[in-house]
Order: structure tokens, then C-alpha cells, then sequence
């Protein structure tokens, strides 16, 4: 059997047609959850819980779910669902429930009740004893959920919680400890980024991870994950450059500056520079040290060029918010990275809100790897089902829908110049319209909303416009996009998970409204990939009502002129309608939006190779972290910082000599990781660290096993650095780096640290060391990160002497990890040493220790490079071009 | 580096993938010596003694790892594969669904995969056959009378092909194998794994042919080869490069990690292979044209200072021309100016230097500089060998093992294989942090 799926599995990989996983296993055991119903039906509501807890009993002894097992959750779900909710779930939804509860991704259709089906699923795993995080696309549809499946839940006795960004961190801890919990993935992945952050143990909020079910799964797997969660802090108040941005603003484009075509970069051309110089006062824009000068130009220059108002940001309350590209909503709390922001702010002539330093960052991959079991739903798994399998080893289960879908989808439409093509919408709605049916047209844009609701306004059609503006309210108007008659023109999100019903949210005009044919969706543009189109279809023919699609698309569509702008010629329109029905037309488009698709995957994974490194650096530190955090580690190793300086003063200059002799031939190999017994303490570390020594001395002195450790443990970490530097990677860790640790700890002496217990008290004193080395182990990754980001961006520049970027990339990022152990404990002992203190305790803010008073998220964006040979062929094909024409 | 091997092979995946592609070799060095059905294994041997080393087909037969001359299973070893890709990326810049595929990202260039490996097989086919037609007429082995084929019917050849063809097929399969589950490029290791198989036959001829002290001479020789060129493959300028579109706070790492490399040898190997197969050319065509009873006298020139490796004018050419591809190769593949404008539109300058035409200048000034010592290093590399031949005797030549050519590939896939290794050892190096 196993031998048989592994077989059909190559099989199919071999004819590269994504995978789906069979569901016969599971279909056969409907009719024995059929069989159940009516005995649970006898039951009362407190028998029916307390069958539910005595199979939690059961299920918590195993791992797995048996056969027989899945039959007793699916039995019990659907007679809760039943008195809860007053819905039977039908077969597909439990044979999606059971594709959850064994670790897949379902492909549901669209209004086929995935929220019951993942609810069931949330109830079974939490029956088992684990705790489950839902995991939605955004914060109203996890609150919406989880109250509507809350009757579900009590009935089977499991809690339930949800977390959404308003909410205050007594009642986030509270939602995290409910069995079950819901919530958008950037609220829970910020909620883990906040929780590395946090300087007290009972901070926390979140417990071990033990079972996520991916709401929308493709969308938050695949589209969120292009983008890392970034966490920031405010380090002090931006300098909106006013000048700069003055300046810029005169600037013409082709004249001073030019764009690329797909709207990334902006760079000054050489009379652009020479205008910007003077205009500063005939200053060297790219003199040795005028990065910065330079980098303000740039950035503002990005934001004049590249960012329109309206459809990148909005302007609202006097603050710029940007808008989420792949969902077209507002992004709460998020922001340009690098000064950007204030540069954006700048434009708009606002006033410069604070300026950030990066964090944290934790990539959707990251966060989704801590839960050791996931599932997911959506309705178009099966288009990323690679994916999928590649970054989150999942698979991928189909579930036929409960009623055929009978939804007519018409072939594109498409047209020469964009204003035919609105033409042409702007009829269709007009036509359709007048038989009464109701029109959801999908947009790209929020100003393309606009536009397009402007010209219907003239054309006597009256619309409700859903975009980023009233996303309050999109749940409501998506609702009632089914009612007779009505126009509704929104962008891309189009309520993800909120259903369109004929004949309004309560469905009373349904018979009128399907006798019409039902919802008729239109795209005005195809999408940067079929899924999206997809799930634009998707909006009509529900639950096999009846429904039909179209997409209009143009030549001149961003689209085409993104990724395929090479339009072949001899393309005809039609003179009067300027509609292009040449075959050559639907080719050209489709195969745009497989070069983006090609784009946007290609981005996914230059993300995930780059970020899983860090990751793993991240959570390597986050171990010393939480061992700082819980224990009391800080005060026990600032402690033994000074007592290796305890008595530094006298004669130690000849020891140290000596120390650096014994310390060289460590350096050398012979030195192993269990040289930590008393007697081999002395200068087994690198040169000139006469700390270890002086451990040592106190050592044979007063007897004090501790300071042994240090030395034992400085060994070891001297040893790792020779050890990276054998294998080749770094080139100057060895030395310097125990030398700034010496520095540090000589000042924090123990006497300094008797005096600060005696005034702080012990507990007080364990609390501050705690403190300090957190703060400064925090800071140190927030610059680790900087430094990365930095390297991040040149690397691909090694592939010129044919290096891999990659394994450069990493050459680099180790040894730098390497160093913040050591530049962590010296500095915490520096603050330590002079920090003042006053009557109210230590002044540690005086010291620098300074918590960023707020935090927001980053959206940044990754440009995968071409290749060498990318661009030598490149240069070819346009020599030949050149020839031909 | 040693120590590299040993922590590499106490890291259990990394012990795996090493022990796998070790297996994959085996499998591919024993097929490389089991005879294709249908050749007569003592015939083969026979004409082999009598050739030594004079055939034209030497390269060929280095890329097959000996394969070739010996008409095993993989005779027709990788080169169809290394054909099909070149031909394949080439396509795609004339037909127009391949660079539409090429665009698409992986699907479009699974597709383009799928293609190559027809077109491997297709291309197998024709090198199979051709090499049998040219051994069973006796072209392999010009001056052996031996008969390799005893059974020259059609049904005979046909199986001899059908199994050479299957045996590239296999070998493509296995350098995917290793790309895949093993360590380094398969391909590459495939070829360096071919050429290096030749060293100890090569060797042992040394010996027979000369006393042992010339041959450790050799021996010692060729280490100092290896051993400067390892080096000099290392070496590379590093030009500071600032990317000036952040507004970070602190800028506490200058250009230090930051940086466009340029290697001392930037144009690799290819110059090597066009110097010397440019110099092939008019041995050729004296031997296909000209009446080896009646020399003329451009042949008896052409013989005596072209064909002749160890004469002053041969190798005095084979450095000239050598110097020129380097140059030449150069200018085609590092385009400055696409590299400064490609620079100028991320927010990337030197510092000091106006981005566009002028960081153009300075790159070229650079590269140009570079360039010569370069250029010169790799002639050396290249001529150097022919300076053994007084040494070694007669019947070596440019492609024995220790030739330009073949050490500079050796090199080049060694170092990037352990980089490789290196690299996945790197991001397993995590523990001892907390201890």
C-alpha cells in the first residue's frame, strides 16, 4: 500500500501534474456516521458534551485519529452542529473536517461551509488535549468564526478565544489559553514576534504551538508568505527631509529621472543628478561619504515616483496608511521600511510620525513550521498544491462540492486600448443590468474602483463601492451583492469567506434572482495569477446556484505590460469596438500571468533560502533568550563577569603572557570542548583575555566553582569561533572579540556588584541584570538584522566571480552570529557597571536601556536579481531584435 | 579543510549525501568499463596498445573519462547532454514559445528540462551511431587492423547503440541524482570525475615510459600546478559597492561585506578550449586532405611546427591566442556597461564614482587591468604541460590530465564542491552556541 502511493506518487510527479491526495478512505465511512445520528439525537445537550469529553478522554491517549475515531467526531460535530447552529453538515463538509483532522490542505468550493468543516476539525484536535490556532486571513473573519461556531464549541465542550489588534494583553493571554483560538496570521505571528520581545516571563502571551488550521490557506500560505512579518520600534522621531522631497517633486520624469517598467526602482539620470546637486548647493551626491545624502534622494525620489497616492497609500486623518496589495485593504499598523514612510510623508507634506529600527522578523514559513501538526482549507489549493508541498510539506485533498457547479464561465474579452475596454465593461454591466441580475465587478485597484463607479454614475447605474476606504463595512456589503438589481464594484478581496447569496443576505428574493441567472462577476482585468481569477469566479454560482464570469482584458493591461510587454505584431481590433479576438491576443495575456505567477513564486523562495537562515539564528538565540528570561542566567553570568576582574590589578601582566602562550596552542587544536576542569581554566581562550585567568586565580583562591564555568564555557565558545574560522568562513572573529569582553567585564568589578545587592536587594538586582541583558540581547539582533539586510542586498553581485549568493550569504551572516554572545555579556556588564542609582532603584534609562515605546509592522519588498546568464542571453536576444527590425 | 571532511562526515545528512554520490560514482566508474554488447573487448584492448594517445578523438574521450576509446556502455558518456543544454538555451533566444517558457519561471523551465532530455536521447542516438560507424570502418583506431565488431549485423549495431544511448540516458539521470540528493553540480562532478579518472592511467605511462625520478618530478610538478592554481582561482578584486536606497540610522558596517568581485581569472576555462581547438583545426585538415605518402610542404609545416606541442611556435601561438580569447571572451560576457546601469537603477554606486558612464569607465579600467595578468596566467597554465612532453617523452599531449585544460576544470569543480559542502556544514554549525 505505502510501496503502491510512493510508486503513483513519482508517477505523478514524473508527469508533473500536481497532486491530490484520494479520499475513498474517508468517503467510506459516511454512512457509518450516518449510522450514529440518530442514537446522538436521544441525547441531551449535557449528554451530548459529555460524550464529546469522554471521547476527549479517549483521544488524548493517542496521537492519531483511528477510523473508528474520526466517525465519533464527525457524529458529534454534526449533531452540535445541528442544535448549535441549526445546519446538518452535509458528507463533504465531514469528509473535509476528516481531510483536516489527518493533516491536509482541503480544497473546498466557494459557500460549500469550510468555516463548519475547519470548526469540526478546531473541535477535534482539541479533544485530543491540544491547543488549536485557527488561522484566518484577517481579523474579522477570525472574530466572525469563532463567534458563530461558539455554539458549536460549548456543545462539545471546548473553549474558545480570538485575538484581534485592539485587543489589551490580559485578554489576548486569555483568548491564547482557550482551547481553541482565532485570528488573523499577522495577529498571531506579531503576537510570537511580541513575545520575543518581552522582558518578563508573565508578558507572554502564547503558550507551545501544538496545531494551526489554515484558514484560506492559499492565501495565507502562498500570498501572505511572499512578505516576512516585520516588527519595528520606534527609536526616536523621523527627519522628513522637506528640502529633498522639495526637489524632488520638479523633478520630470525621462528628463531627470526614469522608472522600470514594472514599477520597483526609480534612479536619477545624469542631469537629474547634476539639478538635485545644485540645487543643494552643488554638493558631490556620490562622493565616498555621501551614502546617506544619497539614500534620502533615492528614497524620496521612490516615493515620488513609484507610490501613488490612492492606489499604493490613502491619505486619512492626516496619516498615511498603506494599502495591501493582494488583498487591496488597508494595512493597519504597517509601514515602509528604511524611510520610506517619511519620505512618503514628506510628499503629502504631513507631519513625520516616529522613525522605526527593525526588530524582528518571522516569515510566514517560520511561523507556520512551530506547529508541529497543520491543516489548511480554501477553495484553489490544487494551483499552488507544489508549493504547498515545497515550503510546508503539505498535501493537497479535493473535495467535490455537495451540488454541481453550474456557473458559465465566458472566455476573455479583450480589447486594444484601455478605454474601450471600459467601454465595453460599462455596456456589459448595462445589459446585464437591465435584466435584473445583480454584478459584482472585481477591480485592481482602489482608484480603478473609483473610476469605474464614477463612469457607471454617469451612465445612470447606480453601485456600492467596496475597496479600501469602507472595508468596515465590506462583510455587509458583500453580503447583499446577491440582491436583485444591484451593482456592486469592488476590489480584489471581494469579502474572502463571507458568501454571496441570491436575492440579498437573508436569501427571501432568491427564486427571482436565480430565475434571472443568477450573479454575473466580472473582472475587469485578469489577475496577477489564475488562483485570483479564480477566486473571483468563485463569488457566483454558490452551492450549484445558478451564475456566470467573464474577464475583460486589454494588451495594455499592467499585466501585459509587466511581464510580457513583447506584444507580437500584427494583432488586429476591430475598428469600431477595438475588440481583439485574434488568437494570438489570449495567448500573449495568459502567458503574462504565468510570467508573473513564475515572479511571484520565484520571490516566495528567494525570500524563504534567505530568511531560513535567520531563522534558525533567531531561534538558536531565542534558547539563550528564554533561559535569560526564565532563569535567573543574566545576574549568575554578569556575576561571574566580575568576578574574573574581581581582584584584577596586581601582577597580572605575566600571567596573562603566559595565558596567551597556553591560549595559542588552544588556538591551534588542541584545546576540546571539556578543557572546563579547574586546572586547564587558565588561557585556554584566545590572546589577551585576562578574564579566564583571572577566573582561574579566584578559582584555586577562594574556592569558587563558578568562575570555572566561565572559563570553561569562554573555552568552548573560542573554540567554536576557530572552529568556524577552520571551516572556512570567517576571516577575523578569533581575536578582537573576547578582547572587548575583557574590556567590559574589568569595569564591572564584584565589588561594584556587592554594592548594587546591598542597595537593590537580591531580588531587585536579579530583575536588573535580567533587564540589561535582555535589552542589550535584543539590540544586538535588531542590528544583526541591519547587517544582514545589508549584506542581503549586495550579494548578488558575488555571482559575478560565478560564487553562489547564497552559500555567500551565509559565509558572512555566520561568524557575525557568531560574535553577540560575547559583545551581549560585555556590554551587559558595561550598563551594569555604570549604570547610576538613584532613590527610586537603578536609573537604567540613563544607561540606555530603552524599550521602544511602540511597534508596528514593516511591508517590504524583495527583488530577486537575474542571473549572469540571464543577463548575457538577455543581451543577445536584443542584439538580435535589433537585427530583425 | 581536512577537518571540514571530518566534522562533514560526522553530520548525518550531510554523511549521506556525501556516501551517495560516492555510490553513484561507483555505479558510473564500473559501467564506464564494462564493454557494450556487441565489441570485441580483446580487439578494443589490441588497438588501444597501439594507438596510445594519438587519437583526434582525445578530447572527447578525456570528457568521457575513457569510456569513448574503450566503446563501453557509456561510451557516448554526457557530452549529447551538454550538447542538448547548449542547444537548448540557445533556442530560447530564436524560437519564440522557448523564451516564453524561459520567462514563466519553473514551469516554463521544467518544460524546457523535458526538452533537453529528448533532446539528449535524440542527440545520443546520432553520436552512438556515429562512433560505431567510425570504429566498425576502423576510423577510432587509424592504424589498427584489428576488427572490433566480429558480428557487423544490423541487429548487432542496432542493440550496440540502443545501449550506448541508454547508458547517457542513465548518466543523466545519475548527475541529476547527485544534484539533487547528493553534493555539488552532478554534471560537473560527472566531468571532473572523467577527467580525473584518467590520472593513474596516465601516470602509470609516465612511469613505464621514464625512470622513477622523472616521474616524481612530474608528480611533484604537478602538485605545485594544482596548488597555484587553487590559488590563483581564488583571487579577486573587490570593488566597495553602496546601495544608497535605505535611510538606515547607524551605518556601522562600512563596505567591508559589500563589495562587486572581479576574479583574476575571470573568464574561467573557455579560453583554454578555444585556444587549443582553434589549434586543432589545420592538424585536422592536413590529415583528412593531405597524402601521408607525399607530404607537401604546408603539411610537412603544418606537422612540424603546428602538430608538434612541444615546438616553440606551437606553443607560442597556443599563448598568443589564448591571451586574445581571454580578452575576448571577456568583453562579451562582462558587459560594464550593463552592470552599471544595472547598479544605477538598484541605488548601487561606487564610492566616488558618478553611477552610469563613468562607474562604466572605471569597471572597464579595472577589468582591463585584471585582465593581463589574468590572461598570462591562464597561457602558463595552458603551455605549461607541453614543457613536460621533452620531459615525458612522446605520446602525450595537451589533454592529458595535467594539461591547462583539464586542471582548470578539476579545479574549478573541486573548490566549488567543497565550498558547497562547506556551506551546508556552515548552517548546521549551530551547536556549541549555548554550551
Amino acid at each position: 500500500m505505502a510501496l503502491m502511493s510512493r510508486v503513483s506518487k513519482r508517477l505523478r510527479r514524473i508527469i508533473q501534474r500536481p497532486a491530490s491526495v484520494e479520499l475513498t478512505r474517508y468517503e467510506a465511512l459516511l454512512p457509518r456516521i450516518e449510522k450514529r445520528e440518530p442514537e446522538l439525537e436521544m441525547l441531551d445537550d449535557s449528554e451530548l458534551t459529555a460524550a464529546a469529553t469522554e471521547l476527549g478522554d479517549e483521544l488524548s491517549s493517542t496521537g492519531t485519529f483511528s477510523d473508528r475515531q474520526l466517525v465519533e467526531v464527525c457524529a458529534l460535530g454534526r449533531e452540535a452542529a445541528r442544535r448549535g447552529l441549526g445546519e446538518r453538515a452535509f458528507d463533504v463538509q465531514l469528509l473535509g473536517t476528516m481531510g483536516l483532522l489527518t493533516g491536509h490542505v482541503v480544497q473546498m468550493q466557494t459557500g460549500e461551509g469550510k468555516t463548519l468543516a475547519g470548526a469540526l476539525a478546531a473541535a477535534g484536535y482539541a479533544l485530543q488535549g491540544k491547543r488549536v490556532h485557527v488561522i484566518s486571513v484577517n481579523d474579522y473573519l477570525a472574530r466572525r468564526d469563532a463567534e458563530w461556531m461558539r455554539p458549536v464549541y460549548d456543545l462539545l465542550g471546548v473553549s474558545v478565544g480570538w485575538v484581534e489588534p485592539s485587543l489589551e494583553t490580559a485578554d489576548r493571554r486569555g483568548a491564547y489559553s482557550a482551547e481553541i483560538c482565532y485570528g488573523a496570521v499577522s495577529e498571531i505571528g506579531f503576537d510570537v514576534l511580541r513575545d520575543r520581545l518581552v522582558t518578563d516571563a508573565g508578558d507572554l502571551v502564547q503558550a507551545d504551538p501544538e496545531v494551526a488550521i489554515v484558514d484560506e490557506a492559499d492565501s495565507v500560505l502562498v500570498d501572505e508568505a511572499r512578505v516576512p512579518l516585520v516588527m519595528a520600534g520606534s527609536v526616536d522621531a523621523g527627519v522628513a527631509d522637506l528640502e529633498v522631497a522639495d526637489i524632488v517633486r520638479r523633478l520630470r520624469v525621462g528628463l531627470h529621472y526614469e522608472t522600470d517598467p514594472d514599477g520597483r526602482n526609480a534612479w536619477l539620470t545624469t542631469a537629474g543628478a547634476s539639478v538635485v546637486e545644485k540645487s543643494l548647493g552643488g554638493i558631490d551626491l556620490y562622493a565616498e561619504d555621501g551614502a546617506d545624502r544619497l539614500a534620502s534622494v533615492n528614497v524620496a525620489l521612490h516615493a515620488h515616483a513609484l507610490l501613488t497616492r490612492d492606489v499604493d497609500y490613502l491619505v486619512r486623518d492626516g496619516k498615511v496608511q498603506l494599502i495591501n496589495a493582494s488583498r487591496g485593504r488597508v494595512a493597519e499598523l504597517q509601514r515602509w521600511p528604511d524611510g520610506l514612510q517619511a519620505a512618503v510623508e514628506a510628499k503629502e507634506q504631513l507631519p513625520p510620525s516616529d522613525r522605526g529600527e527593525i526588530l524582528d522578523s518571522i516569515t510566514v514559513q517560520a511561523l507556520i513550521a512551530r506547529y508541529p501538526q497543520v491543516a489548511g482549507m480554501t477553495g484553489t489549493a490544487v494551483a499552488v498544491a507544489e508549493q504547498l508541498r515545497e515550503f510546508y510539506e503539505l498535501e493537497v485533498a479535493v473535495i467535490p462540492p455537495n451540488t454541481p457547479n453550474v456557473r458559465e464561465d465566458a472566455g476573455d474579452r479583450i480589447y486594444a486600448a484601455p478605454n474601450n475596454k471600459l467601454r465595453a465593461i460599462v455596456s456589459e454591466i448595462e445589459e446585464v443590468h437591465a435584466t435584473g441580475r445583480p454584478i459584482l465587478v472585481g477591480t485592481q485597484d482602489v482608484a480603478e474602483s473609483e473610476e469605474l463607479a464614477e463612469k457607471l454614475e454617469k451612465a445612470g447605474l447606480p453601485c456600492v463601492v467596496l475597496n479600501a476606504r469602507n472595508d468596515a463595512e465590506e462583510a455587509a456589503i458583500i453580503a447583499e451583492a446577491g440582491t436583485y438589481e444591484r451593482i456592486t464594484v469592488s476590489t480584489q478581496m471581494a469579502g474572502r469567506g463571507t458568501d454571496i447569496r441570491l436575492g440579498g443576505a437573508d436569501g427571501s428574493d432568491r427564486e427571482r434572482v436565480a430565475e434571472t441567472g443568477g450573479l454575473h462577476v466580472i473582472g475587469t482585468a485578469r489577475y496577477p495569477s489564475s488562483r485570483l481569477d479564480d477566486q473571483l469566479r468563485g463569488r457566483a454560482g454558490r452551492q450549484g446556484d445558478p451564475g456566470s464570469s467573464v474577464f475583460f482584458a486589454s494588451l495594455n493591461d499592467e499585466l501585459v505590460l509587466g511581464h510580457a510587454p513583447d506584444v507580437p505584431d500584427g494583432i488586429d481590433a476591430d475598428p469600431e469596438t477595438g475588440e481583439v479576438t485574434d488568437h494570438a491576443a489570449h495567448r500573449q495575456i495568459n502567458h503574462a500571468q504565468r510570467v508573473a505567477e513564475g515572479v511571484d513564486l520565484e520571490i516566495h523562495r528567494n525570500t524563504w533560502r534567505y530568511t531560513r537562515l535567520i531563522e534558525h539564528q533567531r531561534s538558536e538565540l531565542l534558547k539563550w533568550r528564554d533561559e535569560v528570561l526564565r532563569t535567573d542566567t543574566a545576574k549568575k553570568t554578569l556575576s561571574e563577569l566580575a568576578a574574573g576582574t574581581g581582584d584584577a590589578g596586581d601582577g597580572s601582566g605575566e600571567r596573562t603572557g603566559k595565558n596567551g602562550k597556553k591560549a595559542k596552542k588552544a588556538a591551534d587544536g588542541t584545546g576540546s570542548g571539556d578543557s572546563g576542569s579547574g586546572d586547564t581554566g587558565p588561557g585556554d581562550t584566545a590572546p589577551g583575555d585576562a578574564r579566564s585567568g583571572e577566573a582561574a586565580s579566584e578559582d584555586s583562591g577562594a574556592g569558587d566553582t563558578g568562575a570555572a564555568e566561565t572559563a570553561a564555557r569562554e573555552t568552548d565558545s573560542a573554540d567554536e569561533i576557530d572552529g568556524a574560522h577552520e571551516t572556512g568562513g570567517a576571516d577575523d572573529t578569533g581575536g578582537d572579540e573576547p578582547g572587548r569582553t575583557t574590556s567590559g567585564a574589568q569595569r564591572l568589578s564584584g565589588a561594584r556588584l556587592t554594592e548594587l545587592a546591598e542597595k537593590l536587594g537580591e531580588d531587585e538586582l536579579t530583575t536588573v541584570c535580567r533587564r540589561i541583558m535582555l535589552f542589550h540581547m535584543d539590540q544586538r539582533w535588531a542590528d544583526h538584522l541591519a547587517f544582514l539586510n545589508n549584506v542581503r542586498e549586495t550579494i548578488h553581485l558575488r555571482a559575478m566571480a560565478r560564487e553562489q549568493p547564497l552559500d555567500e550569504f551565509h559565509r558572512a551572516a555566520i561568524p557575525e552570529f557568531h560574535k553577540i554572545r560575547g559583545e551581549v555579556e560585555s556590554r551587559s556588564a558595561e550598563t551594569l557597571a555604570s549604570a547610576e542609582v538613584t532613590s527610586d532603584g537603578i536609573d537604567l534609562a540613563a544607561a540606555g536601556v530603552r524599550r521602544p515605546t511602540s511597534t508596528w509592522t514593516y511591508l517590504v519588498q524583495d527583488n530577486p536579481f537575474d542571473s549572469d546568464a540571464e543577463q548575457a542571453l538577455k543581451k543577445v536576444r536584443g542584439m538580435l531584435r535589433k537585427k530583425r527590425s | 579543510m581536512l577537518s571540514a571532511f571530518r566534522s562533514a562526515l560526522a553530520t548525518p545528512d550531510l554523511r549521506k549525501k556525501i556516501l551517495f554520490t560516492l555510490m553513484i560514482v561507483a555505479v558510473y566508474r564500473l559501467g564506464a568499463v564494462i564493454p557494450a554488447p556487441g565489441v570485441s573487448y580483446n580487439s578494443v584492448q589490441a588497438c588501444q596498445a597501439q594507438v596510445e594517445g594519438q587519437s583526434f578523438f582525445t578530447l572527447l574521450n578525456l570528457f568521457s573519462g575513457g569510456a569513448l576509446l574503450q566503446l563501453s556502455i557509456f561510451a557516448t558518456g554526457i557530452m549529447p547532454y551538454i550538447t542538448a543544454s547548449i542547444i537548448v538555451q540557445l533556442l530560447t533566444v530564436v524560437i519564440p514559445h522557448f523564451e516564453e517558457l524561459k520567462k514563466e519561471g519553473q514551469s516554463g523551465q521544467g518544460k524546457l528540462t523535458q526538452y533537453t532530455r529528448y533532446l539528449t536521447i535524440a542527440l545520443a542516438i546520432l553520436q552512438a551511431t556515429g562512433v560505431i560507424a567510425l570504429a566498425e570502418r576502423g576510423g577510432m583506431f587509424p592504424n589498427c587492423t584489428e576488427s572490433i565488431f566480429p558480428d557487423s549485423s544490423v541487429l548487432t549495431m542496432a542493440i550496440t547503440v540502443l545501449t550506448m544511448t541508454a547508458g547517457t540516458a542513465v548518466m543523466m539521470w545519475m548527475g541529476e541524482l547527485i544534484t539533487e540528493r547528493g553534493v555539488g553540480n552532478g554534471m560537473s562532478l560527472l566531468i571532473f570525475l572523467n577527467i580525473a579518472a584518467q590520472i593513474p592511467a596516465e601516470g602509470a605511462n609516465i612511469l613505464n615510459q621514464n625512470t622513477p625520478l622523472v616521474f616524481g618530478f612530474v608528480c611533484l610538478l604537478a602538485l605545485v600546478i594544482i596548488a597555484s592554481v587553487v590559488f590563483v582561482e581564488q583571487g579577486q578584486r573587490r570593488i566597495p559597492v553602496q546601495y544608497a536606497k535605505r535611510m538606515v540610522g547607524r551605518r556601522m558596517y562600512g563596505g567591508t561585506s559589500t563589495y562587486l568581485p572581479i576574479k583574476v581569472n575571470q573568464a574561467g576555462v573557455i579560453p583554454v578550449i578555444f585556444g587549443s581547438s582553434l589549434l586543432y583545426l589545420p592538424d585536422l585538415l592536413v590529415n583528412l586532405t593531405g597524402d601521408p605518402q607525399n607530404p607537401s610542404g604546408f603539411t610537412q609545416f603544418i606537422q612540424t611546427y603546428l602538430s608538434d606541442q612541444s615546438s616553440w611556435l606551437h606553443m607560442l601561438l597556443y599563448f598568443a591566442l589564448i591571451i586574445f580569447f581571454t580578452y575576448f571572451y571577456i568583453t562579451i560576457t562582462f558587459n560594464v556597461d550593463d552592470r552599471a546601469e544595472e547598479m544605477k537603477k538598484f541605488g548601487g554606486f561606487i564610492p566616488g564614482i558618478r553611477p552610469g558612464r563613468p562607474t562604466a569607465e572605471y569597471l572597464r579600467f579595472v577589468l582591463s587591468r585584471i585582465t593581463l595578468p589574468g590572461s598570462i596566467y591562464l597561457g602558463i597554465v595552458a603551455i605549461l604541460p607541453n614543457f613536460f612532453l621533452s620531459l615525458t617523452g612522446e605520446g602525450q599531449n595537451q589533454n592529458f590530465p595535467l594539461g591547462g585544460t583539464a586542471v582548470l576544470i578539476m579545479v574549478g569543480v573541486g573548490l566549488d564542491t567543497v565550498k558547497q559542502i562547506e556551506s551546508q556544514l556552515m548552517q548546521r554549525n549551530y551547536e556549541g552556541f549555548l554550551r
